[in-house]
C-alpha cells in the first residue's frame, strides 16, 4: 500500500519531465512564435517543480509509514555503539543487505527529539504532524520494490523495468528535483539571449570568418533539460541494474545533446562526441559486469519481488549473496572458494544437485565491470578527460548535468551496488578515487578558465566520494555526494552569473574586483567556496563540506590504521584537502577580489537579474547547512537509513594479510583526529591562496615562470589527451582504414580474380569447344559418312542376299555366345 | 476471408498489381505511383489482419495451406506462418510500403520500376510464407531477378557492376542451397520423398509420422555448411559481405531500404527456419563458428564503417556490423558433454537475434532513407562535404539523429534491445567472444557520432549545391516519422515482438535439443559398435 503510493509519487515525478519534453519539442516546432516565448521554460520548470513536490510527498509518506525510524534508529545505534559493539552488530546483522522486508528495530522509540524539517522544509509541515504516531514496537519496512513492466521473458529469465525505493532513492530524488528546479529557473535568465530570431554566436565562425547567425533555440534547450531530468530520475528509481544501464545511456545522450548544444561550434561537437564515446568505454566494462551477473545470477533486480501474499516470489541480487555474520565476508564453498548463491536465509541454492555458486574472481570481474561504468560516468581516472571539455555546454548544463547529478550517478551506482562488491574491488575503487582526486586538483590549480577550475574541482570531489566508498565509508561517500551537489551546483551557477555578467568572458585573468559589481554572486560564491573547503562555523552551523569531507577523511584514516600498507589512501586526500581550499580560494580571489585586470570587461560587468540570483539565494543556505548536525544530523541519518548491513562491523580479513574493512566504531574513534588534520590542511590552503591572490605580496606571474616546467605539465592536463590520442584514437583510425582497404582491395580482388579466371576458362572452353569437341564431332560426321558410303556397296536391294546376311549373322552370334558361355 | 486465402493474397496481391500496371499508360506517372502505393498499403493491411488473427499461444504453424503443385515430385504449394515468420512478414509489408513512398524520387521508366518493385515484394513474401523447400527456393530466385534489374537500371554510376555482383553472390548461395535441398529430398526416405520443411524438421528430431528418412549426423554437418554459406551471403556475414556495400551504394534509395530492411533478413530467417531445424546436429557442430563469424562481422563492419567517406557506404557497413548480432544470438547454443546447458540463455539469444532483425529492418531502412533525402538534394554523399544541416533542415536533422541513435543502440530505441539481449546471452557460451562483441558498442558510437557530426553539426554546409537544400517535404517527413515512431515503440515495449514469437522460439529450442540428442545418440551408438568390434 505504502509502496504503491510511493511508487506513484515517484513515477509522477519521473514521468512529468518526459511529458514536458514532448510538449516543449512539439511546441517549439509547431508554434508560430517559438523564438520569443518563454512558455517552454515555464513548462519545464513546472514539470520539475511538480516533481520536487512529489518527491517531498514521497519522502513524507515513507517517513510516516515507518515512523521516521531511519532518524531514530541511528540515535539508538549511537548509544548502543558506546555500550558495546556486539549488541549493535547483532542488530545490523539481522537486516541482510537489500532484503525486501528490512527489519528496522526501533529500539528507542522515545528518542523522537530529532527535528526532521531542516532540509526538506516542505516535508516538515506535514511530516511532523504524523510523526508522533507511536508504533513503539515491531519492525518497519523501509525498502519497497516491485515490477513496472516486463521487457522480455525467456523461460526462467526475465528482464523488466522495476522500482526500488529506499531512503537513498528518496534523498536522491529530492536532491535532484530541488537542484534541477533551481537550475531551470537560473537557465531561464541565462539562456534568455536565445529568445531571438537572429542569435549571433561569437564563438562559431563560417569559412569567410564571420560569426554564425542563427535563430535562437530557447525551447530546444529546455526540452533537452527536461529529457535529462527524466533520464536522471529514471536512473535513481531503477529497480535493477539493467534498468540503471538503460538510463545510464539516456543521461549520456542527454549530456551529449546538451554539451553539443551550440552545434555550430566545432569544439562543442567534439566535446560532445568525446563525452559520449569515453562514457561508452566505461559502459563496455559495465556490460561485461552485466553479462557476468546475468549468467550466474539470472536476475538483475536489486530487491526481491513478492507476490500478493507478501511471500518472496523471486530473489534479487542483494539477497542472493550472504555474508558471514562474524567476519562480514561472503559465504563460500569451503574447497573451491567460490561464492555461494543463496536463498533468503543464507542457504545455498541448488542446481542439478549441486550448490549454485559464482567463482570469486568473476565476482571481482563483475564488480570491476560495474565500477568501470561508474569510472566513465563520474569522470574518474583514467576516463576523466571528457568532463573538462564538457564545459563547452551552457553553464546551467554544467551545473546540473556535469556537477550535481549525472556525474554523481557513478558514485550513486557504486553506493547502490555496494553489497555486491568484494574487498579487491573496493580497494580498486579507493585507489582510482585517490588518483583522480589528486590529479584533478593539481590541474585545477593552474586552470584559468573559471568553468574549467570548477570542472576539475568536480572531478576531484567525485574522487573523494569514490575514495570514501572504497575505504568502507559508504555513508561518508554518499553524504559528500549530496553536499557536493548543493555547493557545486551553487558555484557553477555563480560562475554562470559571472560569465553572463561579463558577456561570456570565462578567463579569470580578465576578471578581478567583481565583488562590488556583483555582490550577490560574490557572496553566494564565497559560501560555496567555504563549503567545498570544509570550514567550520560557530554554533555548530558548519559548512556542509566540513561534515562530509571529515567523514571521508576519517574513514580513510580508519582504513589506513587497519591496513597500514595503504597509507597513501589517507595522506593524499589529506594533502588534496589543502590543494582544494587553495584552488577554490584562488578562484574566488582571482574573480571577485583585488583590482580589475581588464577594464573593458569590468566596466560592462553587472549583477544578474533576479531570476538568476534567486536560485543562488536558495542554493546558498542549502549548500551551507544541508549537512546540519553532521553524522547525527537528519541528512546523514536519512541517507544511511538503509545502509548495507555489513558496514557497521566492518569486514575481517578473508585471508592472512588480507584487507580489513573498518567498522563504524573504528571510524568513530579517529574522527576528531582526522577532522583536525583536514581542517589544518584546508586552512593552510586557503591562507596560501590569500597570500598569493588576495594580497599583492607575491608576484604570481614570476612564480609561474620559475615553475614553468611543472606548470606546463599541469596546464597540459598531465598530457592525458595527447596520450589517448596517440594510444587509441590514431590506432583506431589506422585499423579502420586498414579494414576498409582490406575490404576493397583483398576481398574484391579475390572476387575479381576469380571472375577473370572464369572468363579465362570460358575462353579456353570456347577454343576447346570449337577445335576439339566440334572437331571430334565433325570427324565423327565425316567418318560416318565415309563408312556409310562404303556400306552402300553392300546395299544391293536384293532380298536373298539380305536373308543370307541375317542367317550368317545369327549363326555367328550363336557361335560367339556358345563359345563364351558354354553350358 | 479464409486464412488460406489470406496468405495467398498477401503473396500475390503485389504480383497482380504489377500485372495491372502493365496495362496502364507509361506516361501516367502519378497513376502508376498511387496504384503501386495502394497495392503496398493493401498488402500491409492484409498482413495486419494476419497479425490480428494470429494466436500467440500456438507454437506451431498457423493458417497452413497445402495444395499439390507438382504431385509427381511431391512438391506442394504449402504456406503458413508462425511466430518466427510473422514479425518478418509484417516488417516486409511495412518496409515495402514506406519504400514505395520513398520511390517518388525515381525519375525514369516509372512503369517498369514499379512493376519490378511489386514483383520483388511478391518474392519476399513468398520466401517468408512458404513451407515447402522447393517453393521457398523458387521464391528465393524469383526475388533475385527484379532486384538485379532494379539496381542495374535505376542505380548509380557503377550500377551494372553492383547488380552483377549482387546477382552472382546470391546465385552462388542459391546453388549451395539447391544441393542441400536435394540432399534432404533424396534422404527423406520412405516411399515418397518430401520437400515439406515442417516434416523434415520433425524428422530431424525423430518425431515425424510421415518421413522415415533422416540425414545422418555427418551429412547434417555437410548440409548445414552448405545452407549456412548460402544464407550467410544474404545476411551478409564476414567474409562474404562485399556485395553489400556496392549494391547499397549503387541502388536507388527505396531499393536500399528494401535491401537493408528485408533482404538481409532472409539470411537470418533461412538459418532459423531451414538450416537450424533441419540439421540440428550440424548447427550444434558449427555453433562456435557462427558466433565467431558474428563477432568478427560486428568488429570488422564497425571498423570499416569508421573509415568510410561515402555516407551510404558507412550505413552499408553498419549493416554488416549489426547483422553480426543475429549470428551470435542464433549460435549461443551451449552443449557440455552432450547435453544442452542453460538453454534459457540460448532462447534469449534467439529471441534477441530475431528482435535484432526486426529492429535493424526499421533503423537501417530509416538510415538509408535519410541518406537518400539529402542525396536527392545535393547529389553527393561525401561525408567531408556536408555540415551545418541542423540549421538548414532542422526537422530532417532531428529525425535523422533519432534514427541514427536507433542504429547506435541507444536505450529506448529498437536497436538497443536486440543488441543487448544477444550480448547478455553470450557470456554463458563464451566469455571471450562476449567481451569482443561487447566492445563493439564503443566503435559503433564512434562511427555514428562522427558521421552525425560531419553531416549535421558544424557552422556551415561545405559541399556543392547549397542552394538546393530545402526542408523536408511532407512525404519524406511521413516516412521518417513512421520509422522513428516504430523505433521508439519497439524500444520501449519490446514485448510486442517477444510475445509474438515466444511460443515458436521456445518450441524451436526444444525440438532442436531433441534433434541434437537424436543424432548424438546415433553417433554414440556407432562409436560403441566400433568399439565392440
Amino acid at each position: 500500500m505504502v509502496g504503491e503510493t510511493l511508487r506513484n509519487y515517484l513515477m509522477i515525478a519521473w514521468l512529468l519531465p518526459l511529458a514536458g519534453f514532448v510538449v516543449e519539442i512539439f511546441f517549439g516546432f509547431y508554434s508560430k512564435n517559438p523564438r520569443h516565448s518563454k512558455a517552454a521554460a515555464w513548462c519545464a520548470v513546472g514539470c520539475i517543480g511538480a516533481g520536487f513536490l512529489c518527491s517531498c510527498a514521497a519522502l513524507v509518506t515513507w517517513g510516516n509509514a515507518n515512523d521516521w525510524c531511519a532518524l531514530e534508529h541511528h540515535d539508538s545505534h549511537g548509544e548502543h555503539a558506546d555500550a558495546g559493539h556486539e549488541t549493535a552488530g547483532h542488530e545490523h546483522g539481522e537486516h541482510a543487505a537489500g532484503d525486501h522486508h528490512v527489519a528496522e528495530p526501533a529500539h528507542n522509540a522515545a528518542a523522537a527529539g530529532e527535528d526532521h524539517g531542516h532540509e526538506h522544509a516542505v516535508a516538515a509541515a506535514s511530516g511532523d504532524a504524523a510523526d508522533h504516531d507511536d508504533h513503539a514496537s515491531g519492525s518497519q519496512q523501509t525498502t519497497y520494490s516491485g515490477v513496472l513492466y516486463t521487457l522480455g521473458k525467456f523461460g526462467s529469465l526475465e528482464l523488466s523495468l522495476d522500482y526500488y525505493i529506499d531512503s537513498l532513492t528518496l534523498v536522491m530524488f529530492t536532491m535532484v528535483t530541488l537542484i534541477a528546479t533551481c537550475i531551470h529557473l537560473f537557465a531561464m535568465g541565462y539562456m534568455s539571449e536565445e529568445l531571438t530570431d537572429e542569435y549571433v554566436d561569437h564563438q562559431a565562425h563560417t569559412s569567410d570568418g564571420k560569426h554564425v547567425h542563427r535563430p535562437g533555440r530557447f525551447y530546444r534547450f529546455f526540452a533537452f533539460l527536461s529529457l535529462f531530468c527524466f533520464a536522471m530520475l529514471g536512473l535513481v528509481l531503477a529497480g535493477n541494474i539493467f534498468q540503471v544501464f538503460i538510463f545510464w545511456e539516456l543521461v549520456g545522450i542527454c549530456s551529449f545533446l546538451l554539451i553539443g548544444f551550440y552545434t555550430e561550434r566545432k569544439s562543442a561537437s567534439n566535446a560532445a562526441n568525446k563525452a559520449f564515446i569515453m562514457n561508452r568505454v566505461g559502459d563496455f566494462g559495465f556490460l561485461i559486469g552485466l553479462m557476468v551477473l546475468w549468467t550466474f545470477f539470472g536476475t538483475f533486480r536489486f530487491g526481491d519481488t513478492t507476490n500478493a501474499e507478501g511471500v518472496v516470489a523471486e530473489q534479487g541480487l542483494f539477497s542472493m549473496v550472504h555474508r558471514d555474520e562474524a567476519t562480514g565476508n561472503f559465504l563460500t564453498e569451503p574447497i573451491t572458494g567460490d561464492v555461494l548463491i543463496t536463498d533468503n536465509h543464507g542457504h545455498a541454492l541448488q542446481q542439478d544437485g549441486q550448490n549454485r555458486s559464482i567463482p570469486y574472481y568473476l565476482l571481482v570481474v563483475a564488480g570491476l565491470g560495474v565500477f568501470a561504468g561508474c569510472v566513465g560516468k563520474s569522470a574518474q581516472f583514467p576516463l576523466q578527460t571528457w568532463l573538462p571539455d564538457a564545459m563547452e555546454g551552457p553553464t546551467p548544463v554544467s551545473a546540473l548535468v556535469h556537477s550535481a547529478t549525472m556525474v554523481a550517478a557513478g558514485v550513486y551506482l557504486t553506493g547502490r551496488f555496494f553489497p555486491m562488491f568484494v574487498q579487491e574491488v573496493l580497494l580498486t575503487i579507493a585507489y582510482i578515487g585517490c588518483i583522480t582526486l589528486f590529479v584533478a586538483a593539481t590541474i585545477a590549480v593552474v586552470a584559468t578558465d573559471i568553468k574549467k577550475v570548477l570542472a576539475y574541482s568536480t572531478i576531484s570531489q567525485l574522487g573523494y566520494m569514490m575514495l570514501g566508498l572504497g575505504v568502507f565509508g559508504w555513508g561518508a561517500g554518499l553524504f559528500h555526494l549530496i553536499t557536493h551537489a548543493f555547493f557545486k551546483s551553487l558555484m557553477f551557477l555563480c560562475s554562470g552569473s559571472v560569465i553572463h555578467g561579463c558577456h561570456h568572458e570565462q578567463e579569470m585573468p580578465k576578471m578581478g574586483g567583481l565583488l562590488k559589481k556583483m555582490p550577490i554572486t560574490a557572496i553566494t560564491m564565497l559560501v560555496g567556496v567555504c563549503a567545498i573547503a570544509g570550514f567550520p562555523m560557530l554554533f555548530g552551523l558548519h559548512f556542509s563540506g566540513f561534515h562530509s569531507k571529515d567523514a571521508i577523511v576519517a574513514s580513510a584514516l580508519a582504513f589506513m590504521k587497519a591496513n597500514p600498507s595503504h597509507f597513501l589512501l589517507f595522506f593524499i586526500p589529506l594533502l588534496t584537502a589543502g590543494i582544494t581550499a587553495f584552488y577554490m580560494f584562488r578562484l574566488w580571489f582571482y574573480t571577485f577580489w583585488g583590482t580589475p585586470r581588464d577594464h573593458h570587461v569590468h566596466e560592462h560587468a553587472h549583477e544578474s537579474p533576479w531570476i538568476m540570483t534567486v536560485p543562488l539565494l536558495i542554493l546558498a543556505p542549502l549548500a551551507w547547512l544541508c549537512a546540519y548536525g553532521g553524522e547525527s544530523g537528519p541528512l546523514y541519518l536519512m541517507l544511511t537509513g538503509d545502509a548495507p548491513s555489513h558496514l557497521a562491523n566492518g569486514v575481517a580479513a578473508a585471508t592472512e594479510g588480507g584487507l580489513v574493512m573498518p567498522g563504524h566504531e573504528a571510524v568513530h574513534a579517529v574522527h576528531i583526529q582526522a577532522g583536525l588534520l583536514a581542517l589544518a590542511a584546508a586552512f593552510s590552503g586557503a591562507l596560501i591562496a590569500y597570500i598569493l591572490y588576495g594580497t599583492n605580496l607575491v608576484n604570481v606571474e614570476q612564480m609561474k615562470n620559475q615553475l614553468s616546467g611543472i606548470h606546463g605539465f599541469l596546464a597540459n592536463k598531465w598530457h592525458f589527451d595527447d596520450l589517448y590520442d596517440a594510444l587509441f584514437m590514431k590506432p583506431a583510425h589506422k585499423v579502420a582504414a586498414f579494414c576498409a582497404w582490406f575490404d576493397k582491395t583483398v576481398f574484391d580482388s579475390i572476387l575479381h580474380g576469380s571472375a577473370k579466371l572464369v572468363v579465362l576458362v570460358s575462353q579456353w572452353d570456347r577454343i576447346f569447344d570449337e577445335k576439339v569437341v566440334d572437331g571430334f564431332v565433325n570427324l565423327l560426321g565425316t567418318s560416318t559418312q565415309s563408312v556409310g558410303r562404303s556400306f552402300k556397296v553392300v546395299q544391293t536391294g536384293r532380298l536373298r542376299q539380305y536373308v543370307m546376311f541375317i542367317v550368317l549373322g545369327v549363326v555367328a552370334l550363336f557361335a560367339v555366345v556358345f563359345t563364351t558361355f558354354p553350358g | 476471408m479464409t486464412p488460406e486465402f489470406l496468405l495467398t493474397a498477401i503473396i500475390f496481391l503485389p504480383a497482380i498489381g504489377a500485372l495491372v500496371l502493365s496495362i496502364i499508360d507509361g506516361k501516367a506517372v502519378d497513376a502508376i505511383r498511387f496504384m503501386s502505393l495502394g497495392v503496398t498499403i493493401a498488402t500491409f493491411v492484409l498482413t495486419l489482419m494476419l497479425w490480428m488473427q494470429f494466436d500467440y499461444e500456438t507454437a506451431g504453424i498457423q493458417f497452413e495451406v497445402s495444395k499439390a503443385w507438382i504431385p509427381n515430385w511431391n512438391i506442394f504449394y504449402r504456406l503458413g506462418v508462425d511466430g518466427i515468420s510473422l514479425p518478418l512478414v509484417v516488417l516486409t509489408s511495412l518496409v515495402s510500403m514506406l519504400s514505395c513512398v520513398a520511390s517518388w524520387s525515381i525519375n525514369k521508366l516509372h512503369k517498369g520500376y514499379f512493376m519490378l518493385f511489386l514483383l520483388l515484394e511478391t518474392g519476399m513474401m513468398g520466401v517468408f510464407l512458404s513451407l515447402d523447400f522447393f517453393l521457398f527456393f523458387v521464391f528465393w530466385e524469383v526475388m533475385l531477378l527484379p532486384m538485379y534489374f532494379l539496381i542495374g537500371v535505376w542505380g548509380g554510376p557503377r550500377k551494372e557492376y553492383a547488380a552483377l555482383k549482387f546477382f552472382l553472390y546470391t546465385l552462388a548461395g542459391g546453388v549451395l542451397m539447391l544441393i542441400a535441398m536435394l540432399m534432404f529430398y533424396f534422404n527423406s526416405g520412405g516411399t515418397e520423398h518430401s520437400f515439406n520443411l515442417i516434416e523434415l524438421a520433425k524428422a530431424a528430431s525423430g518425431t515425424s509420422d510421415h518421413i522415415t528418412g533422416f540425414l545422418s549426423p555427418s551429412m547434417q554437418i555437410t548440409a548445414f555448411v552448405l545452407l549456412f554459406i548460402g544464407f550467410a551471403i544474404k545476411l551478409p556475414a564476414f567474409p562474404v559481405h562485399t556485395w553489400l556495400p556496392d549494391a547499397h551504394v549503387e541502388a536507388p534509395t527505396p531499393i536500399s531500404m528494401i535491401l537493408a530492411g528485408v533482404l538481409l533478413k532472409l539470411g537470418g530467417y533461412g538459418i532459423i527456419r531451414i538450416a537450424f531445424p533441419l540439421c540440428p546436429y550440424g548447427a550444434a557442430y558449427a555453433a562456435y563458428a557462427l558466433v565467431a563469424i558474428g563477432v568478427i562481422s560486428i568488429i570488422y563492419g564497425a571498423l570499416a564503417a569508421l573509415a568510410q567517406t561515402d555516407f551510404k557506404r558507412l550505413v552499408a557497413y553498419s549493416s554488416v556490423s549489426h547483422m553480426g548480432y543475429v549470428l551470435i544470438g542464433l549460435g549461443v547454443w551451449k552443449i557440455t558433454e552432450g547435453t544442452t546447458v542453460n538453454s534459457d540463455m540460448w532462447l534469449m539469444g534467439i529471441n534477441g537475434a530475431m528482435f535484432q532483425m526486426v529492429a535493424h529492418g526499421i533503423s537501417s531502412a530509416g538510415m538509408f532513407f535519410m541518406v537518400g533525402v539529402i542525396y536527392d538534394r545535393v547529389h553527393h554523399r561525401d561525408l567531408n562535404k556536408f555540415g551545418g544541416l541542423m540549421g538548414l533542415m532542422p526537422l530532417y536533422s532531428g529525425l535523422a539523429a533519432g534514427l541514427f541513435f536507433a542504429g547506435l543502440g541507444l536505450p529506448g530505441l529498437c536497436g538497443f534491445i536486440g543488441e543487448i539481449f544477444v550480448v547478455l546471452s553470450t557470456w554463458n557460451y563464451s566469455p571471450l567472444l562476449a567481451i569482443i562483441a561487447a566492445s563493439g558498442v564503443i566503435l559503433t558510437a564512434g562511427y555514428i557520432l562522427w558521421a552525425l557530426q560531419r553531416v549535421y553539426l558544424g557552422a556551415e554546409y561545405k559541399g556543392p549545391h547549397k542552394e538546393d537544400i530545402t526542408r523536408m517535404n511532407a512525404r519524406e517527413a511521413s516516412v521518417a516519422i513512421v520509422l522513428l515512431a516504430i523505433a521508439i515503440v519497439l524500444g520501449v515495449f519490446p514485448g510486442i515482438i517477444f510475445d509474438m514469437m515466444h511460443a515458436s522460439t521456445s518450441a524451436l529450442v526444444e525440438s532442436m535439443k531433441l534433434g541434437y540428442q537424436h543424432a548424438a545418440d546415433l553417433v554414440k551408438a556407432a562409436a560403441d559398435t566400433q568399439a565392440m568390434r
